[in-house]
């Protein structure tokens, strides 16, 4: 086992925007020391996506056609959400959609390991908390992956756990205004 | 404990977002997102850390029925309190709302009722030992 309690991330890196007329899209790049094999059965196994991903799947993300419904963890509320993969081409790129949320995963050979891209989109308000997000989940991910597993983090444990600065330094790196979650009585325009 | 919390629901966040804002002219609290999952307040600038409105997506049947049920009913989702109704209810109509009752004095207030553009009904109140 891994120890959670000395984990904390490190700064923000490996993210960038893009916009396309109204829409938004987070690009997040990590390199893993795994084989896109060991990494495809991370993103697609409900068991796997159990120890690491922000939702609980109640089916395989790795067929295509395959109907899933996907449930938000650490949400004031559990939002369940009807998923339908549409491609599923292991171990090299996966596509679903979570909500209103394109998924498209790249997963590329890279030195002994694995190059993984995560393209979503999300609102220009909410982009810096997704990366932050991210950066914590994938950083659980690395931890499982290489047999040290940390424990998901998401919702309330990411809060205790550095998401805020992340999310502070990801708004900075991307221009935007630093979102204001949890500060009381602050508007954005 | 306290009440400081309460919520409706809606058909689309952002555009509940707008109406609460722009046309009953509450301020936005707090927006933050998890995933597909939106958790989004207003609260009255006349009190700013008072209680606050959930404005909270309507995305599962039950919350659908709920809502509609009561609109159909003519029974308001919510009730705002304002020491000025006739002057709300004519900023508020100026910006295109439809107001499915004017101002009516009733026992111990005079009520309106309006339509959110989001599913529901919203009666305004002003109690009368507050008119003006």
């Amino acid at each position: 086992m891994g120890d959670r309690e000395q984990y904390t991330p490190g700064p923000a890196s490996g993210a960038q925007i893009r916009k396309d007329g109204d829409k938004w899209t987070l690009i997040l790049v990590r390199e893993l020391r795994h084989s896109p094999e060991k990494v495809w059965r991370a993103l697609t196994e409900p068991t796997h996506l159990r120890e690491w991903a922000p939702f609980e799947a109640d089916g395989s993300l790795g067929t295509v056609g395959n109907t899933v419904k996907l449930t938000t963890v650490g949400a004031p509320a559990p939002l369940v959400t009807e998923t339908r993969v549409t491609r599923a081409d292991a171990p090299k790129m996966l596509e679903y959609n979570w909500g209103d949320h394109d998924m498209r995963w790249e997963l590329e050979t890279f030195g002994g390991g694995t190059r993984l891209t995560l393209w979503t989109n999300i609102g220009r308000r909410f982009i810096a908390m997704g990366a932050a997000g991210w950066h914590i989940c994938f950083d659980v991910l690395d931890h499982l992956l290489g047999g040290t597993p940390i424990g998901r983090m998401v919702g309330p444990e990411a809060m205790k756990c550095g998401w805020q600065r992340l999310n502070a330094e990801y708004a900075k790196q991307f221009g935007i205004r630093a979102p204001n979650w949890p500060s009381k009585g602050t508007q954005e325009p | 404990m306290k009440i400081k919390m309460t919520s409706v629901y809606v058909d689309d966040q952002d555009k509940a977002l707008r109406f609460y804002t722009e046309v009953l002219g509450f301020a936005k609290k707090t927006d933050f997102s998890q995933g597909p999952y939106r958790w989004l307040t207003v609260a009255s600038p006349e009190e700013p850390d008072g209680t606050e409105l959930q404005l909270a997506l309507n995305n599962n049947p039950a919350a659908k029925a709920y809502q509609q049920a009561l609109f159909q009913q003519s029974q308001p989702a919510a009730i705002f309190f304002t020491d000025n109704i006739k002057g709300d209810y004519q900023r508020i109509k100026g910006r295109g709302t439809e107001f499915t009752m004017s101002p009516t004095d009733v026992t111990g207030s005079t009520i309106a009722m309006l339509k959110d553009t989001c599913g529901n009904l919203i009666q305004l109140t002003q109690l009368a030992r507050h008119s003006r």
